[in-house]
C-alpha cells in the first residue's frame, strides 16, 4: 500500500501544482515544441522498431499454436487486430516510453536540479513548474497518443507482413477491422492518455527531488524509470479491467 | 551523407567492439570472481527487482490469456487454453517482457554507478593501485546480473502461470484442473528450458550493454544520465535482436 502511494502521490501532487501554474502563467508554446521533438519524435524510431518487432513475435507464436489447433492462422487474424488495438500495443508503448522518456527526463531535471538552476529559475522569479514541468506534460500527453497509433500501424503493418511471406498465409485477415469498435478506441485512448499524463509527472517528481551530487542523478534516474514503468503497467491494468468490468 | 554513414558504422563497430572486449575480460576472470561483490549485485540485481518482476509477472500473466483465449472463444478448444497459454508464455511473452522490465530496472542501474565511478575516476584510482576494475567491478556485475535475471525468470514465470490460471478461470470460465492438466500433458521440458535459456542471455545482454555504456560515459552529471538513458535503449535493442535470432534457432532445437 505505502508503495502504491509513493508511485502515485507524487505525481499527483505535482499534477495539481501543474495545474495551477498553467492556470496562473499559461503556456509556452514553443518549449511545449521542443519538449514535443524531444518526447515523441526521438522515441518513435524505438517504438516503431519494438511494435514492429512485437507483431512478428505475436504471429510466430499464433502460428505455432494454429499447426496444434487448426492449420488455419487467418481466422484469429480479425480477433488478434482487435487485441493488438486494445491491449498490446498500449501497454508496449507504454512500458518502452516509460523507459526512454522517463530516463532523459529524469537525467535532465535532476542535473538542473544537483546545479542548482532550479534556484537560479526562482531568482529570476520564473516558476520551475511552470518553465520545466508545464511543457512537458503537455508534449507527453500528445505525444503518447500519437505513438500509440504509428506503434498499432508499425506492429499490424509487420504482423501481416510475416504472415503473407514468412507463413504464405492471408496476411490481410491481421489487418480485418471487423471487431474493432469506437469502445477498442477509447479504451486505448484512455491508457495512452493516462500513462501520457503520469510518465512525465513520475519522472518530474524523482528528477526535482534529486539532491546533492552526481550519484543523486543516478538515483534519481533509476528510481523514475522504475517508478514509470511500474506506474503504466498498473494504469494499463486497472484501465484494462474496468473496461471489462462495465463490459464493454 | 557519407560522413553520416561513416560515422554510424564507425560507432556500431565501437560499441560491437567493446561489448567483445568486456564479455571476453569477464570470461577470463571468471575464475577468480570477487565473492563480495558478487553477491552485492546478485542482491542488488537480483532480490531487490523482484517487487517489478512480481508486477511484470500479473500482467504477463493476464496478457498472455488475452491471447491464447481468442482460440478459445474462437474453436471453442478452451482444453487447449492451458497448453496455448503455457507455451506463449515459456516461448515469447515471458522472457520478452520480463527483458524488457528488467532492461529499464537493472541496465539503467548498472549504467548509473558505473558512468558515476567512470567519471569520478574511481576507476582511474583502481587501475592506480593496480587492482583490475574488470575483475573487481566489471566481471561480477556481469555474472551477477545474468545469474539475478535467470533466477527472476524461473521465479515469474511460476507466478504468471498462477496468475494465467486465475485469469482463465475469471474470464473464461475454465477450471483450475483443466488448465492444469492441458498445461501438464502438453508441455514439454524443452519449452520451458528454452525460454529460461532466452531469459538468460536476454540477462546477458543487458549486463553487457549496460556496462559499456556506463563504461563509456564521459562529462559531468549529464554524462550519467544519458549513459543510463542509452543502457536501457540498447537494452532493449540488444533483446529485440537476439528474440529474433533465438527464436528460430530454439524452435529447431526443441520443435
Amino acid at each position: 500500500m505505502s508503495a502504491l502511494l509513493r508511485i502515485f502521490g507524487a505525481p499527483a501532487i505535482l499534477f495539481a501544482r501543474t495545474i495551477t501554474a498553467i492556470r496562473r502563467d499559461g503556456v509556452n508554446g514553443r518549449a511545449t515544441m521542443v519538449q514535443f521533438v524531444e518526447i515523441g519524435s526521438k522515441s518513435s524510431l524505438l517504438i516503431v522498431a519494438g511494435l514492429a518487432f512485437f507483431g512478428a513475435v505475436m504471429v510466430t507464436i499464433a502460428w505455432a499454436q494454429a499447426r496444434k489447433y487448426t492449420g488455419n492462422i487467418t481466422v484469429v487474424g480479425p480477433a488478434y487486430f482487435e487485441l493488438m488495438v486494445r491491449e498490446f500495443a498500449p501497454l508496449l508503448v507504454a512500458i518502452l516510453a516509460a523507459s526512454r522518456v522517463g530516463a532523459s527526463t529524469s537525467a535532465e531535471l535532476a542535473a538542473m536540479s544537483v546545479n542548482e538552476q532550479l534556484e537560479a529559475l526562482e531568482l529570476c522569479s520564473a516558476d520551475p513548474i511552470s518553465e520545466l514541468v508545464t511543457p512537458r506534460l503537455l508534449a507527453s500527453l500528445i505525444a503518447l497518443p500519437a505513438l500509440m497509433v504509428i506503434g498499432t500501424i508499425a506492429a499490424t503493418a509487420s504482423a501481416s507482413f510475416v504472415v503473407t511471406y514468412v507463413f504464405g498465409a492471408d496476411g490481410s485477415s491481421f489487418t480485418d477491422a471487423r471487431f474493432v469498435d469506437p469502445v477498442d478506441i477509447v479504451c486505448a485512448l484512455v491508457k495512452a492518455l493516462m500513462c501520457g499524463a503520469f510518465i512525465p509527472l513520475a519522472a518530474a517528481a524523482r528528477g526535482l527531488k534529486a539532491k546533492g551530487g552526481a550519484p543523486a542523478v543516478g538515483e534519481a534516474v533509476t528510481a523514475a524509470v522504475v517508478d514509470a514503468s511500474m506506474g503504466c503497467l498498473l494504469i494499463d491494468f486497472v484501465v484494462a479491467a474496468a473496461f471489462l468490468l462495465i463490459g464493454v | 551523407m557519407i560522413r553520416a554513414i561513416g560515422a554510424f558504422a564507425l560507432s556500431v563497430i565501437r560499441l560491437v567492439g567493446a561489448l567483445g572486449l568486456v564479455l571476453a575480460r569477464t570470461v577470463l576472470h571468471l575464475p577468480s570472481l570477487d565473492r563480495r561483490e558478487l553477491m552485492r549485485s546478485i542482491v542488488l540485481f537480483g532480490y531487490r527487482s523482484l517487487p517489478l518482476a512480481l508486477m511484470a509477472a500479473m500482467l504477463i500473466g493476464s496478457t498472455v490469456v488475452l491471447q491464447a483465449g481468442v482460440y478459445a472463444v474462437k474453436f471453442g478448444a478452451r482444453l487447449y487454453t492451458g497448453w496455448a497459454a503455457g507455451y506463449a508464455l515459456t516461448r515469447e511473452f515471458g522472457p520478452l517482457l520480463l527483458g524488457l522490465v528488467m532492461a529499464a530496472r537493472i541496465g539503467a542501474r548498472n549504467a548509473a554507478e558505473l558512468a558515476l565511478l567512470n567519471i569520478n575516476g574511481q576507476i582511474e584510482g583502481l587501475r592506480g593501485i593496480s587492482l583490475d576494475p574488470f575483475r573487481l567491478l566489471v566481471a561480477p556485475r556481469v555474472v551477477g546480473s545474468a545469474i539475478a535475471i535467470t533466477a527472476l525468470g524461473s521465479v515469474t514465470f511460476l507466478v504468471a502461470v498462477a496468475f494465467e490460471a486465475i485469469s482463465s478461470y475469471f474470464s473464461l470460465g475454465l477450471p483450475l484442473r483443466v488448465f492444469f492438466n492441458s498445461f501438464d500433458e502438453m508441455l514439454r521440458v524443452g519449452d520451458l528450458i528454452g525460454g529460461l535459456a532466452k531469459t538468460l542471455a536476454f540477462g546477458l545482454a543487458i549486463a553487457l550493454v549496460s556496462t559499456v555504456a556506463g563504461l563509456r560515459a564521459r562529462g559531468g552529471a549529464v554524462g550519467v544520465g544519458q549513459a543510463s538513458a542509452s543502457a536501457v535503449v540498447l537494452s532493449c535493442a540488444a533483446i529485440f535482436s537476439l528474440d529474433l535470432l533465438l527464436t528460430p534457432f530454439l524452435t529447431r532445437l526443441f520443435g
